[in-house]
Order: C-alpha cells, then structure tokens, then sequence
C-alpha cells in the first residue's frame, strides 16, 4: 500500500499537479480510510504519512489526518470510490475560475469527460460544504474541480483517479494553448451537453 | 487605549489598603499583558529574600489586550508569582470567564500581597473592590465555596476559589475557576491560601475598546476557517476532547507507565479519548470565545464531573498503574473538589508507589491499588499522616529517603505526560524551561509526533535548538494574549499578529511577537538565576538520562542532554553556564543595572 501511496504521490508531483505540501491522497478498505498525514509531502512519502482512521467513526488518529479527510469521508460514504486524488493541477484551477464547468476540447478529454463540473464554496477547504457538494457530484462523475481550489478524482485504484487528474489537467492546457493562440476561439458546446 | 483598561488594582491584605495605578505605556510595549506583565513586575518587587508561602509574595492575576473581546480561544487569565513547588517564577493560566470579568470590571490586573488575619475573600466590581469575611467559607471544596459566593451574588459574578489543599499548603494546591477552569500548576492554590485569600469574586460590564473592529471581524472569520478545517481542532479534540492523544502518544511508545518505568502498554486503551466517550461522557462545553470545545463533563457509576483531561489519564492512571476509567474520573472529580493539580498530585504518588516497591519506604499504596487511590489524595489534601510529606511534592518527599531519583520532576514540577526518551526535543523543552517539567513552555508534540509545522525526526538530539527557542518564545508571547494552545494547533503566529494589530491598533507582525516571547523567556531566566537556579538545574531525572526504555517503539531510548543544553544555550545567546549575556540582554532591551549585575 505505501508504494502505491509513494508512487503516484511522487508523480503527482513531477507532473506538475501539486507543489511540494499540497494535495492528499485515500484509498478505502472496507470501513477504515487510509489517507495522507496532514502537511506531508506527497513526493516524500513515509509510512508515518500514512493515517488509518475510520471512515463514519472517528477515532485518535484523525488528529494527523489530512485537513480533507472530511471531504474523502463524505465520498466514500455516498459513492462506489475505493480510491481518492486530491490534487491542485494549476491550468484547470485557473479555468476553474473562469469558467462554471470545464469542457474538454481535445478528443481524448472529450471521450474521458464531456464535462468536468466545478463546485463552488465559501469555504474550500477542510469545508462541511465541500464535502456535501462534492459526494453529490461524484456519484455521477468521476472528478470534479474546486473553484480556484483543486481536483477531486475518484477510482477504484489510485493509479485510475491519478490518471483522471493528470488528463484533465492535459487538457485544461490544450485549451489554455488554443485561446493562446486564438483568442476569440469559442468552444461550440453540442446539443447535448446537458444530457450529460 | 484600546485594547487595555489601562488600570491595575493592588490589593494589600496585611493592611487592608486597597489603591489604583496606571500602566506604564513601556510596560505595555514591552509585555503586552498576562505572562509578561506577571513576570515583568515580579522581578522589580520579589527577589530571593521572599519566600513563596510568606506574606511578601505576590499573586499577579493578568489579562491580555485580547480578553474580553471575540478572538477566538482568548478568554483566558494568567497568574504570575513565586512557586511554592519549584520556587522559580512561575505563571499559571486557566480558561473561563474570569479573566473577562476582571477586564470588564475595569482592570487589566490584580495583584494580591500581604496576608489577611483571617480568611477573607475579595469582591471586585466596576465600582469597588472589598475585603470580606470568608470565615464561612474556610474549609469548605472548591466547587461548594464558588456555589455559596455565586448564590450570594445572585450569579452574576465569576469566581476562583480555593479548596482544602489551598488552605493546608499543599505545595502543588490548585485553584479552580468557576465550575470548570483550572489554574492547575506549580501550587499557587498554596499561595492562595498562605494569603487567608480563599475565593475572588468579579464581575463588571465595560466594553474593551477595539481600534479596527472591522479588521478583527475579518481576521476572526480567517483564523476561524483554520480552526473549522483542521481535523484536530474541528473533530478530534472536540469529539474526544484532550485524551484523543492518549492512543496517539502510547503507539509511538511515548506514554508514561509506572513512574516512566516503560512508555507503552495496550491497557492504556481502557483511559482514551475513544472509551471515555463510549463509557462516561455526557457533554462537551467550552470557554467563551472557543469554537474548539475541548472540555468534558462526565458521569461514573457514583459521580458527575469533569475531566478526566489527558494528562490526568496519565498522573492518576498509568503513572499508576490504575486502568480502571471510573477510578481515574472519579479521582479527578475529588483532585478538583479538593483543589489539587492533577499532575503532580498523581506523579507524585507514582512516586511513592515506586518507593515502595523498592523497599525505601512504605506511604501505603502500591502500584495498580485502585481502591486506596481516593484516599490517599484526601490525606494529601488534609495533610494527614504520610500524606503530610506526598503534600511537599514528589522531589522533596523522595529527597526526605534520598531517594530524588525517583522522582520524575525538573526543578520540583512533575513531569506531564510525554516520556522525553522518545522525544529528544521534549526533553530539552522539558529541561529548559523556566518553571520546570513543563509541556506547554514549548508543545514539541506538534513538531516530533503531529507533524506541526511539519513531522521532524524526534530521535535526532542534534538541530533542534533554534526550532525550541522559536516555540518558546512564541508561547511566552501568546501567553501575554492569553490564548489556548489549541488554537496554534490550527493557525500561525502571523494570525495571532493580525488580532493584536486589529485590537491594539499597533503594527504587530510575527517578529514582535518574537521579540517580546524572547524578552520574557530572558528574564524569567534572569529571575531564576538570582533565586540560585543555574545549568545544573536544567536536568531530567537520571531515569531519562540512564534508563534504557525497555519496550515499544521508543525501545533502547535514553537523553544525552548535555550536548543538547550546549546547542541549546548557544543558540539563546547564553554562556556555557546557561546565563544570558550582556550584548543578548540589551538587544532585549533588559539592561538595567540590576539585569547587568546578574549576567
């Protein structure tokens, strides 16, 4: 379990998708969570960075456990995840802020997501309102944005909610690199768009 | 003046005189309030010559620029004097409204000297303060003594009061705050009670100047958010209140056994957070101001109280060798009726149930004797028969059988709840500091085992120092404000900074506050030198230093402090001998002639 933990927390980081103390990782085994220590580094993962808690019960450890664990709760609660990334991707946090939704425009994006919903909140972290929001829009899709905050992706390996995060943030910059380019380039959002 | 009253009430009681001053506007630059003005007029008034249970030694009770207003965990009040169980400076705080009481009657302090003919009790008001007879209230537990003086005053006061160990002289006397607050430490109880002084009563109603409410509305919002997104502050402390650590603590091999004769053990889990909430709690409450909620209130199968705390799972608990959760709470209920700390209350009969089993010499409890727990609390209380010599504190008791060996103190405070083998820097901190085995001087569980700031090797002896120093210094600071350790569990000094340039209107960035924990932290030092304290004080039971742990994941750990002392020293600007110098002490702006003689 550490290696995985050691290993897409590392990539997480070479990738670009968090700085050296953001982002947290989860995954759940029956009713106990395992998630990053709070403040850890993700690229630098020890065995003390990884915190067992339980995932309705609290229990002393949820003393060191990361400032989400509130929001990792709530989705294990409400969806079928066995597996959390967190992370800050800052191309897709920056559209994040401009944007209520991100649509792919790149064929692959477009296939993974069609769509990928961003949350809003007063408070964006460690927040009661995050987690609530959240849990509702992962029942149906498999990553969500924070405003100006972060991503959320789901999976049942870590490996799987990593690749989430890292194609999403692949293209939030083909769509950066595209306005870029061309600045009046507008996105034609198909009929049913709504639908999904 | 915003932020301050701008007033401190002297209070003599040999003579009965009662008189106003100003505060200086150097003292308030320089010490901001609470600890600092404790220990800021302790040294210009007590110098060794006073004893602490005589008549000369003050009681300083102080507010901070932020008492009385919204910031978020600062209704508290501290207590500066002379200790009776360490005789070094020695400053208490407890949480409760008292503090914001005193504010509101219109001081920023109260300083207490002399001693009453009989025993009496003050009354504090925005309109007058009175001495009055207390003879009815001699003898009387805490928690009675504060319900009569609340009936009285038709429950418009708060209150501090003493208990029997208060009045008997207990050297480790507590004094207990309203219903659930605590000036637990170092027996100022005793002074309390050397002084005929058995309760204090205040009440006002003035409002505290705020220079920018907007600003401090903002910055409460902000440091608010902090306390609500940090799994400790906004789940673990209030659902489980301080015991959370319990599990924590012992699975790192760090818990206190049987007057630190291991540091791990699996029945530790009968006294945790975890079972304390399964079996005896009933509700959590919290001081004013705190959105954290760390307090308990609890039932046994006989009693309703409060407590047991963490670190009274430890002293009455496992020091003992007492799993039993019923036991430990009910002990605490009477410590508390009684007005006893429960730290060195239960380290020091850790001690004697050590002594014991040695053979040295019999106060008739031994390890894991439940049964006789109660009782042999009472007689400490009342200084009955072996109990007379448990009331000195387990270093003098231990020394009357040279046997000081066995006691788990630095400078005559019992040791808290953390074995220093496991955590070198604790046991620096634990050296180190100004009113002995202390773990609130410098919190290194943050660093060595929560990971805040960050997680740090806590087996390295080396490095340490500088990270110390800044812990130290910051808490001396913040204990001028006054605010709840918890709170830093969740936020940086910058946030602290923020509230006191809100209420103050001064500029104060994180530096300041520095400079002014620093300033502090110097000169009690400079107060401890001139009562005879030197670096051969700064030491940990030979246990800490010798005795390998001989289980747990702290296994084979000793303290080789003297190393960690000469880095430690080096770093404060201090010679080998552990004394500030001359060119330290005037960037401190300490350099009178009475400092200077000292260094």
């Amino acid at each position: 379990m550490l290696k995985a933990f050691q290993k897409i927390g590392r990539e997480l980081f070479l990738q670009g998708l968090n700085n050296s103390h953001s982002g947290n990782l989860s995954i759940r085994q029956g009713d106990r969570i395992f998630i990053t220590r709070r403040g850890s580094m993700l690229a630098n993962l020890t065995e003390e960075d990884i915190i067992e808690t339980g995932i309705e019960k609290n229990d002393s450890n949820i003393t060191l456990a990361s400032t989400e664990i509130i929001v990792h709760r709530a989705i294990y609660q409400n969806t079928s995840a066995l597996a959390i990334v967190h992370c800050h991707p800052p191309y897709a946090i920056a559209l994040s802020l401009i944007e209520d939704d991100i649509i792919p425009i790149d064929s692959e994006g477009c296939y993974l997501f069609r769509k990928v919903p961003v949350l809003k909140s007063e408070y964006t972290i460690g927040s009661k309102e995050v987690a609530k929001g959240a849990s509702k829009i992962l029942k149906k899709y498999r990553l969500l944005m924070i405003k100006g905050h972060g991503c959320i992706a789901i999976g049942q390996l870590l490996e799987e909610a990593y690749q989430w995060a890292s194609s999403l943030e692949h293209s939030s910059k083909i769509i950066y690199i595209t306005r870029t380019m061309k600045p009046d380039f507008i996105y034609k959002k198909t009929k049913d768009y709504h639908k999904w | 003046m915003k932020g301050w009253m701008g007033k401190i009430a002297a209070v003599d009681l040999s003579s009965g005189s009662i008189t106003e001053e100003k505060i200086n506007s150097e003292i308030r630059e320089k010490y901001l309030g609470g600890r600092g003005f404790g220990v800021s007029i302790m040294y210009s008034k007590i110098g060794p010559e006073v004893a602490p249970l005589s008549p000369e030694n003050l009681l300083i009770f102080t507010t901070g620029p932020l008492t009385g207003t919204k910031a978020p965990t600062s209704s508290r009040i501290s207590l500066s004097t002379k200790s009776p169980l360490t005789g070094t400076i020695f400053d208490s705080n407890a949480g409760g409204r008292w503090g914001i009481q005193l504010k509101k009657a219109g001081y920023d302090a109260l300083i207490i000297k002399g001693k009453a003919s009989s025993p009496i009790f003050i009354d504090v008001n925005e309109k007058e303060i009175q001495i009055k007879d207390a003879k009815n209230l001699w003898g009387k537990e805490t928690f009675e003594s504060i319900k009569l003086l609340k009936k009285i005053k038709k429950n418009k006061v708060s209150v501090v009061s003493i208990g029997p160990a208060g009045e008997n002289l207990v050297r480790f006397a507590s004094i207990m705050v309203d219903e659930y607050g605590t000036f637990g430490r170092g027996g100022v109880g005793a002074v309390m009670g050397s002084k005929n002084l058995k309760a204090i009563c205040v009440s006002g109603k003035r409002k505290v100047e705020i220079a920018d409410s907007e600003q401090l509305d903002f910055v409460i919002y902000e440091t608010k958010k902090w306390i609500k997104a940090n799994p400790l502050t906004s789940i673990g402390l209030p659902e489980f209140g301080t015991p959370v650590l319990v599990n924590l603590v012992n699975k790192k091999g760090l818990f206190p056994v049987k007057n630190c004769q291991t540091s791990y053990i699996k029945e530790i889990e009968n006294l945790s957070g975890e079972k304390i909430k399964e079996k005896i709690f009933v509700k959590r409450t919290a001081c004013p101001t705190c959105p954290i909620g760390c307090r308990r209130i609890t039932q046994t199968k006989n009693e309703r109280g409060k407590g047991p705390e963490f670190e009274t799972v430890y002293s009455l608990g496992a020091m003992c060798y007492i799993f039993d959760l019923e036991i430990v709470a009910e002990a605490n209920y009477l410590c508390n009726r009684l007005g006893l700390d429960t730290i060195s209350t239960g380290v020091t009969i850790a001690c004697a149930m050590e002594l014991k089993q040695r053979g040295v010499v019999d106060a008739g409890i031994s390890f894991g004797e439940k049964d006789k727990l109660k009782e042999i609390i009472k007689n400490i209380a009342y200084r009955r028969g072996i109990g007379n010599d448990l009331a000195e504190g387990s270093y003098l008791f231990a020394l009357k059988y040279k046997a000081e060996n066995y006691a788990m103190q630095v400078k005559g405070l019992e040791f808290p709840a953390y074995d220093p083998r496991g955590m070198k820097g604790m046991g620096l901190a634990y050296a180190t500091s100004n009113r002995g085995a202390c773990h609130l001087r410098a919190y290194m569980v943050g660093p060595e085992v929560l990971g805040i700031p960050k997680l740090i090797n806590r087996f390295a002896t080396t490095g340490k120092s500088g990270l110390l120093i800044y812990i130290q210094n910051l808490n001396a600071a913040l204990d001028t404000l006054i605010f709840c350790r918890f709170g830093g569990f969740a936020i940086s000094d910058d946030y602290y900074a923020r509230l006191v340039s809100a209420v103050t209107g001064w500029q104060i960035e994180p530096h300041n506050l520095q400079i002014i924990g620093e300033r502090i932290w110097n000169l009690e030092r400079l107060y401890n030198l001139r009562e005879g304290f030197s670096r051969k004080d700064d030491l940990l039971p030979s246990r800490m230093l010798k005795e390998p742990l001989p289980k747990g994941p702290s296994k084979g750990e000793t303290i080789d402090l003297n190393g960690m002392l000469d880095e430690y020293y080096n770093c404060r600007g201090w010679n080998k001998k552990g004394i500030p110098d001359k060119i330290k002490l005037k960037t401190l702006g300490l350099n009178s002639s009475k400092e200077e003689k000292i260094a």
